[in-house]
Formats: structure tokens, sequence, C-alpha cells
């Protein structure tokens, strides 16, 4: 039991030192989770309200194959991507392998149907008497659109938050794509992952609790949101 | 009363859902500066009819003509006149400024938009200082139901549409909506098209009530419904027993579970037992309760008729000759052929 104790100590001292190296990863992480969170949402929001918000034939099936990619692993979609990012890819040209925006495009396509799927159910979910009490008050055609995206603001910021916690705490791409490589694609994830794998429980436990942090505030803002947009 | 083009025509609307339910006009028009009530039971028709009326909805078949025009589905012009105000009101997620201000935004119209909105909460009885900025959660059900009157008084529209605007807020603020509305007309010359099950509130607003029941609008407000088994009886007339064992008689019905339906002026009161009549309907009955029609100045009579609720309507100078008050027992006649089939 000492050593969890000692590595909790340490790890504060990691924190409040502002050690470089755990700083580091954290930072990655902040910048490669955000940058993917952004795609994401640019993609994600579009589609996700138009596949919610309009009537059309395959809808159900796109909707059903959206779904489904929820359920992605990341070590699949890593290795997807990894195939197209190579040198040997179609993509290889790029120079986008153990690159943070790398990681970021292989976290967008990881969580892109959290935001699709998510944002179309926001759109269904709206209340039915909305269209109505739009159209009673002299709204038009876009007009109509744009004020039900707007009215499900709160939900698709859970959308947004459910993505963001999905690729903050992620480490099959990162591995993959990133290659973990210090002071440049190391994440949070990855760093746990290699300073377990070494016994170096301090660092890995600081990273831990900066992770958890994070955990809690996007849960926080989700219990917050759903409050709102109930 | 019209003089010239009606604001409204509806010609031979048809609208059901799923065929269970529809609601057949072969005719309405409605003047402009009119103020109908509308009553009849839950699922009638009054609401599909207001969504119509509201251009929320479009018959299955029919026309609309909206001040001499046709309306269509492409047809937006009318839609900025017109503004409803469904059963269950529906306030955006924003400030009480924001949705009462959202109309005047959707139009482009940003001049005076404060002063508007304040104008529009007074006229609902709310304090602009302390509910503008207020968010839609923090409003209860009667503050809800009057921001939401407010967003529709703000548009000064030429028609208001009101869905059971009572329906679920106190005596208080069911008076502050009623002078609202009252105020609106008054500055604007709207047209109010208003359904309530609370006849008495509607009677204070609407100069012209009418039954919407069957599907169908019935002239008069105080129309009867009889309700179905019919049995086949003698001389071709079909009849249906009274919980008291008294009998009506109607002409066949389209099928025997038909309900029937007689206007209230078709239903003659008489103190004395009715002798040598051509009609074949004379039941006894007892007077429940007798109000005057705001502005026709009719005397609106409830009967009880076996267990059977009726209204009669008839002139007040014929109420005083005879004498009637709730409580005396009386006679009501009618024809059998004044029972009308949906």
């Amino acid at each position: 039991m000492d050593f969890i104790t000692e590595g909790f100590f340490q790890a504060f001292q990691l924190l409040l030192s502002g050690n470089e190296e755990t700083y580091s990863a954290i930072f990655a992480t902040v910048k490669v989770s955000s940058l993917s969170i952004a795609l994401s949402l640019l993609i994600g929001i579009p589609l996700g309200f138009l596949l919610g918000y309009f009537e059309f034939s395959g809808k159900r099936q796109l909707r059903a194959i959206s779904d489904t990619l929820l359920a992605l692993p990341t070590v699949v979609v890593g290795l997807f991507v990894y195939a197209f990012i190579t040198y040997r890819g179609p993509l290889g040209d790029l120079g986008l392998l153990y690159t943070i925006t790398g990681i970021a495009i292989a976290q967008t396509v990881l969580v892109v149907p959290i935001v699709i799927s998510l944002t179309a159910t926001a759109i269904e979910s709206l209340d039915r008497r909305l269209k109505p009490t739009l159209i009673a008050l002299g709204a038009q055609g876009r007009q109509i659109a744009f004020t039900s995206l707007v009215e499900a603001r709160f939900a698709v910021l859970i959308a947004a938050i459910t993505a963001y916690g999905r690729a903050i705490s992620e480490v099959g791409i990162s591995m993959i794509i990133g290659g973990n490589i210090k002071w440049h694609t190391r994440t949070i994830t990855t760093a746990i992952t290699l300073e377990t794998g070494k016994g170096e429980f301090s660092m890995g436990i600081a990273l831990g609790i900066v992770l958890l942090a994070f955990a809690f505030i996007v849960n926080y803002s989700l219990a917050f949101l759903r409050k709102r947009s109930a | 009363m019209s003089t010239g083009t009606p604001l409204y025509l509806l010609k031979n609307i048809s609208f059901h859902y799923k065929e269970r339910f529809e609601l057949n006009i072969p005719e309405l028009s409605i003047d402009s500066g009119a103020s109908i009530g509308l009553i009849g039971p839950n699922g009638g028709g009054k609401s599909t009819l207001l969504r119509i009326v509201g251009f929320l909805l479009h018959p299955q078949e029919g026309e609309i003509y909206y001040n001499g025009e046709k309306v269509t589905r492409e047809t937006d012009g009318p839609r900025r006149e017109v503004t409803t105000m469904l059963q269950e009101p529906y306030l955006l997620k924003r400030s009480v400024f924001d949705n009462i201000a959202y109309g005047l935004k959707m139009r482009g119209e940003r001049q005076g938009t404060r002063e508007r909105v304040y104008e529009s909460l007074e006229m609902v009885g709310l304090d602009p200082a302390g509910f503008a900025s207020r968010s839609w959660f923090e409003l209860s059900g009667g503050e809800a139901q009057r921001v939401s009157l407010a967003s529709r008084l703000i548009l000064k529209p030429r028609v208001l549409i009101l869905d059971e605007p009572t329906a679920s807020v106190d005596e208080a603020s069911g008076r502050l909506i009623k002078e609202a509305v009252l105020q609106c007309r008054e500055k604007y010359g709207t047209t109010l098209l208003i359904a309530s099950h609370d006849q008495i509130w509607l009677n204070t607003i609407a100069s012209d009530i009418r039954k919407v029941s069957l599907g169908r609008v019935w002239e008069s407000a105080a129309g009867n419904l009889i309700a179905g088994p019919w049995k086949s009886g003698e001389n071709g007339l079909y009849l249906k027993k009274l919980p008291d064992g008294q009998t009506i008689f109607a002409t066949k019905p389209p099928e025997p579970e038909r309900q029937g339906m007689i206007e209230a002026t078709d239903i003659i009161i008489s103190t004395m037992p009715p002798e040598r009549v051509s009609a074949q309907n004379i039941l006894n009955a007892g007077i429940m309760n007798m109000r005057i029609e705001k502005e026709s100045g009719m005397m609106v009579v409830g009967l009880d008729a076996g267990g059977l609720q009726l209204t009669s309507r008839i002139t007040q100078h014929a109420a005083r000759s005879l004498g009637l008050f709730p409580g005396e027992k009386v006679w009501v006649v009618f024809k059998a052929t004044s029972i009308k089939w949906s």
C-alpha cells in the first residue's frame, strides 16, 4: 500500500512543482482533444442537424450506421487512419504520422459519429409544439431551422462534451498515430500507460488525477446542461 | 353583418387523422373584426379548426380564402397577419424579453423593440421591470401563459387565435388574459377566434359563440348533442330512451350509433302541458340554469330532461312572459326533424 500512498504524494509534488514532462503531456492532450473536438463539431453538428431535422429516404439506414459507429474501437480507428497516413499510405505525403494533427484527425473520426448521433437525437427530441409556435410567431423556412438548432443548443452541447470526454480519454489512437513521443505526441493516457509499465506510479497518478479532474468537469457540465435542456 | 369579402372563407374543408377523426366544413365564413368563441367536447374538432385557420395545418381537401385570396401551402403573406396560441403554449429557451421580441425579429422589425416588449408585458399584467430579464424556466404556469400571449400581442395581429387560453391558469390569470385580449381587439381591431371549455369566461369576450362537435361547426353556440344508439320505431321514426323512460324521436340516422344534434333555438319551452302540437318530442324537464348571451341578449336556458342535458335559446321577453326561473318544471318541445346528423 505504501507505494500507492507514496505515488499520490509524489504526484501532487509533480503537479505543484510544474514538472515539465508532466505538463507537456497535459498540454499535448488538451491541444489534440481541442483540435479534434473543433473539427468534429464543424462536421458533426451540420450533419446531425440534417439527419434529425429533415425526412428523406434512407434516413433510418444512415441513422443506424451513425449509431453503430458510436461503438468504434479506438484501436480500429487508429489502425485505419494509420493505413491512410503512413508513409506508404495514400495520404503519406502529408506527413501526419506521429504528429498532434494526425492524432486529432483520427480522434475526429472517432468522435464525429457521437456528435452526429447526439445532435440528431437532440433535434428529433425537440418539443412537438416548437414548430407550430415558430410558424405562429411568423418564422419561415431557414428561420425555423435555425431557431430549432438554437433551441437544441443545450443538448448539442451535451453531444460536444460527451465527444470531448471520449477524445480526451482514448489511448489506442494516441498510441498508434502519435507514437507516444516524449515532449511531442505523448498525451496523458499514453504517458500513464508507459509510466505504469515502467513502475513509475507517481507520474501515472499525477496524470490520472488531471484526467479525473477533466472527467469531473465534463460530467458536472453534462449534469448542468441536462437540467437546462429538459 | 358583412358588407364585403369575408376575412376567412372556408369551402368544403376536410381534414382527417389516419381515418380516426374527420373535420368537415361545407362552408364557413368569418368577417373581419369578428369575435368568435368555439365550444364543444374534446375531440370535436376545435383545435384542428383553429390550426387550419391559423395556417398551421393545411386541409387535405377544400379551399381556404383569406381576404379574398386563395391560400395554398406556399402562401406566406397571411401567415404573418395571423397568430395562434396553442393549448399548451411553448416558450423558447431564452429570456422573457427575447421570447416576446422573437416575432418582431423574424419580421425584421428592430425599431422600438424594447418599448413594444414592455407595452406587451403591461397588456398581460406583468411588470416589465420584474419579468423582462427572467428566463423561461423562472415563470409559473399562469405567467408563462401570459408571456406567450404577450409574444402574440406585440405583433399587433389582424387575427388572434387562442386555443384553451385559460385551461391551466388560475382565475386571476384568466381575468388578465381576458383584459389583454379585449385590449388587443380595441387597439388593433383584431379578429378573435377563441376555443374554450369555460363558457362563462368565453361569453365575456366573444360576441358569437359556435359549437364545434363531431367534426362540424354548428351555427349556434347552444347546440345540443344526443348520443345514440337509436332504435327503429313506428312511422319511419327512430327512437332513443332516456334514463327516466321518456322517449326522443328522430328521423333515420346514418347508423344507429350516430350522435344527433339539435339547435338550441329549435327547442321550445312550455310551462303548461302542450296539447295538439305536430312536434313528436314533448319531454318533461327541469330548468337547471339561465344566463343572458352577451351581445345577442338572448336567454340561454339549461334544462335537464330525464337525465339528458339540453339548452334552449329564447328571447328575454319570452323568458319573462313565461316567468321562467331555475328549478321550475317545464315541458320542452321539438320536432323529430330538428335532430340533425353529422
